[in-house]
């Protein structure tokens, strides 16, 4: 995957930071939650604790109140009764009567007497859910189904029971026992609270919470152990309250989520801010960290990009780097951009040269033409520096001119040296100079701004010239220049079939051909050059200098 | 009542001429409630954590059920008597009537009309006896052959209670709803009236019937303090 050097030192920097910050903060916030958990656990088990105090010592006073109701005379004899007459309606009836005047009044759901072996005689039960509108009423309860009956908890027609029991005694002689009931109620919980039995859940205070719900709740819990358990999505605390024996075990219940929610949540806005204040300053110190790691680099990019689109390998200048690697990266490109351009240089010149050679070789095929190259450029050169062109365009023209004969190359000698006039054929052929010239410059890189000169030095102002015909200012100046320095060489010197011109008669002739074979502006320069320029011999003037001038740029 | 009334001293008219004896009249007043009515309450009024008030009828006059429970008798031997067929019977877990009058040596029976047993007992001294525990539909009776006052109880349900007055004679009567009583066929004489109500006690008066008078006595019960009343044989003069 290509990523920028930027992202990739900002990721860097930042996300070690961040992941880092981000979970020191969470464990840290997770030990505070678990210390204040721990202290809102042991107030709760506290609470728990009393209560089930207050639980039992409601008992205690419970059974003292059923030892006044066990000294009930009348229902000594009621149970007398029962006993002299077992097998009798009238007497179980008698008892239940009284056992239902007594839960009236005393306010039992259930009652029952038992004969002293524990056999159940009479008993009567609350016929209807406890609504408090006095609809409810104790109804005798067929006790062949009860079993052996003590103090704790029992369950009669899908209702649970809190049973206590007490003896009654004539005198030394134990009568039975009478056991009361009431129904199992949460009413004296203020917490929420379950009944469990055999480690089944059987009555609950929580609404809305199903039994099979809590059953799952409950069984990781172990008997008479706190435990910590998972309901509803919440954490709760469960402590027994109270064994009943036979399996009965009532629990209590604490939210524990609930109770440590303020503080909780406290601690999660107070954590949560300074994570968010400590990512953004890494995120602040990574931005920056990064920028300054990339800033440099990013400057030789840029650098590199632009020498990429000028083609150009400009070095670079102005305060070197003061970061170690950059400065050497800086050195290492600008040598390398100095060899390169000092490596195209000499490619160029070696071209340049070779083709002067050429050009050279060409004057020297033909005696009467030697030089001419060298004295149409040299005069060339004149008419720029006359024109007040720039130094680029003179020197372009000085080296345009010295090649604009290249192309005869590819003429035959045959043609080219003949003595005499040339038929039309061999003319055609020799018309075609200037096209296999520019053929020539075209398949060399950096020569292709010569190609004017070269190509269209034969065209004439009126447009009957030859390769294009083209007409006035069409062509360029280069080829324009040339023309007439040319044409100038050509009627100045002595050729096999006739003796050259004297300078005055080449210039009368120039004049009268301006406007028609000739620029007017160029032959008006031309012939008001000084007069050492134009008689100056080629053999007397300097070597053909055809190497550029440092001045001159490598074109791309 | 016009009728009755008629029809009574008719009767009365009858008795005198053909026993030669006098009456003893009077009116008792009750000036306040005495007794604490005693009733086992209906199951369906019960509400758990409420209290029951029972007894209050406000169409019944609680004095003239006081005045019904006043018992008046002439102390001393006298003639035997009988009330034909006297019986409490147990219905709805109280004894009914609660206070029967008999001369002594009547027999009473104690039909139990409830689906559950009763047991009738007493410890009083003018007679102890225990009858036991018995069933629907069956029924015990007892002959009470001494004077006095016997408090009928039941061991089952201590709420339930009677009173059976036991008079040494045939001279007895009870209070109707007016606050009269007459007592028939009282030789001439001199006489300790006895006047008594379980809650206020007994109020004894000396009586002279006279040959050819009757005698009358007014009670007011209970004595209030600084009445003339509080010498009972002062006002029992005939007038």
């Amino acid at each position: 995957m290509m990523t920028r050097l930027r992202t990739r030192a900002f990721l860097i920097c930042f996300v070690p930071f961040a992941v880092l910050l981000a979970s020191s903060f969470w464990m840290i916030q997770r030990y505070m939650e678990a210390a204040v958990g721990s202290g809102v656990r042991l107030s709760l088990r506290e609470n728990q604790y009393s209560i089930a105090q207050i639980h039992a010592r409601t008992d205690l006073e419970n059974n003292r109140f059923l030892k006044v109701a066990g000294e009930n005379s009348a229902l000594k004899a009621g149970i007398e009764l029962l006993r002299s007459a077992p097998a009798s309606d009238g007497a179980r009836r008698t008892v239940e009567d009284q056992l239902r005047e007594l839960g009236e009044h005393m306010g039992f759901d259930f009652l029952l007497i038992s004969a002293p072996n524990g056999r159940p005689l009479a008993a009567v039960i609350r016929n209807a859910a406890e609504s408090g509108q006095g609809g409810s009423q104790l109804e005798p309860f067929n006790v062949a189904s009860v079993k052996g009956m003590g103090a704790g908890l029992a369950q009669f027609g899908g209702r649970t029971l809190q049973v206590a029991s007490v003896p009654i005694d004539q005198d030394d002689e134990n009568l039975g026992s009478l056991a009361v009931g009431e129904f199992f109620g949460f009413s004296e919980f203020t917490t929420p609270a379950v009944l469990l039995h055999n480690g089944q859940v059987i009555e609950s205070n929580l609404n809305g919470v199903p039994f099979s719900e809590l059953n799952a709740a409950f069984a990781a819990c172990n008997d008479q152990s706190e435990c910590d358990l998972h309901l509803h999505g919440a954490n709760w605390i469960s402590l027994p309250v109270q064994s009943y024996g036979g399996g009965y075990l009532l629990r209590s219940l604490e939210n524990v989520d609930r109770a440590t929610a303020p503080i909780a949540s406290r601690l999660h806005r107070l954590f949560l801010g300074l994570a968010a204040i400590a990512v953004l300053l890494a995120l602040v110190c990574s931005l920056l960290a990064s920028r300054t790691i990339v800033k440099p680099i990013a400057a030789v990019v840029s650098h590199l990009r632009n020498a990429a689109h000028t083609g150009v390998l400009p070095e670079f200048a102005g305060r070197p780097s003061s970061i170690f690697e950059i400065r050497q990266l800086e050195e290492i490109y600008n040598r390398a951009a100095v060899s390169v351009k000092v490596a195209g240089e000499n490619l160029e010149s070696a071209y340049l040269e070779f083709i002067g050679s050429l050009a050279n070789a060409l004057d020297a095929r033909d005696r009467y033409t030697s030089g001419h190259s060298l004295r149409v450029s040299r005069l060339s050169k004149a008419v720029a520096a006359a024109l007040n062109l720039d130094a680029d365009d003179q020197e372009r023209i000085r080296v345009g001119a010295l090649l604009h004969d290249i192309g005869k190359i590819g003429i035959a000698d045959s043609v080219l040296q003949k003595d005499g006039r040339l038929t039309d054929e061999e003319f055609e052929i020799v018309k075609q100079h200037p096209v296999i010239g520019r053929r020539i410059l075209e398949g060399v890189r950096g020569l292709s701004a010569f190609i004017p000169a070269v190509e269209l030095h034969h065209e004439n102002w009126d447009g009957s010239g030859y390769p294009r015909g083209q007409k006035g200012r069409e062509t360029p100046i280069d080829a324009r220049i040339v023309h007439v320095s040319d044409a100038y060489d050509a009627m100045t010197t002595d050729r096999s079939y006739r003796k050259g011109m004297t300078h005055a008669r080449a210039l009368e002739i120039l004049r009268e051909y301006a406007g028609t074979q000739f620029d007017p502006e160029i032959v008006a320069v031309f012939v008001n050059l000084p007069r050492e320029v134009l008689t100056k011999q080629a053999g007397e003037k300097e070597a053909p200098r055809i190497a550029p001038q440092p001045a001159m740029a490598v074109a791309g | 009542m016009r009728i009755r009334n008629i029809f009574v001293l008719l009767l009365a008219g009858a008795f005198v001429l053909s026993t030669r004896g006098e009456s003893v009249t009077g009116t008792i007043s009750i000036t306040k409630k005495l007794t604490k009515r005693n009733v086992t309450p209906d199951v369906s009024v019960y509400q758990r954590g409420m209290a029951v008030e029972l007894g209050k009828d406000p169409k019944e006059d609680p004095l003239a059920f006081e005045r019904s429970r006043v018992v008046l008798y002439l102390e001393g031997p006298g003639p035997a008597g009988s009330e034909p067929a006297p019986q409490i019977a147990q219905l709805d877990r109280r004894f009914v009537p609660d206070l029967v009058v008999i001369p002594v040596g009547s027999t009473v029976s104690f039909p139990n009309m409830d689906p559950i047993f009763h047991n009738v007992f007493s410890l009083s001294k003018a007679k102890t006896f225990d009858l036991g525990s018995y069933d629907k539909g069956e029924s015990k009776h007892i002959v009470f052959s001494k004077p006095g006052i016997v408090e009928v109880y039941c061991h089952l349900h201590p709420n339930m209670a009677a009173t059976i007055m036991v008079t040494p004679n045939r001279w007895y009567a009870r209070v109707g709803a007016s606050g009269q009583y007459r007592i028939d066929d009282v030789p001439p004489g001199t006489y300790t009236l006895v006047a008594w109500h379980k809650s206020a006690g007994f109020f004894r008066r000396t009586i002279v019937v006279g040959p050819g008078h009757d005698a009358v006595a007014n009670f007011v019960i209970p004595i209030t303090e600084g009445s003339d009343q509080t010498a009972p044989d002062a006002g029992g003069q005939a007038q």
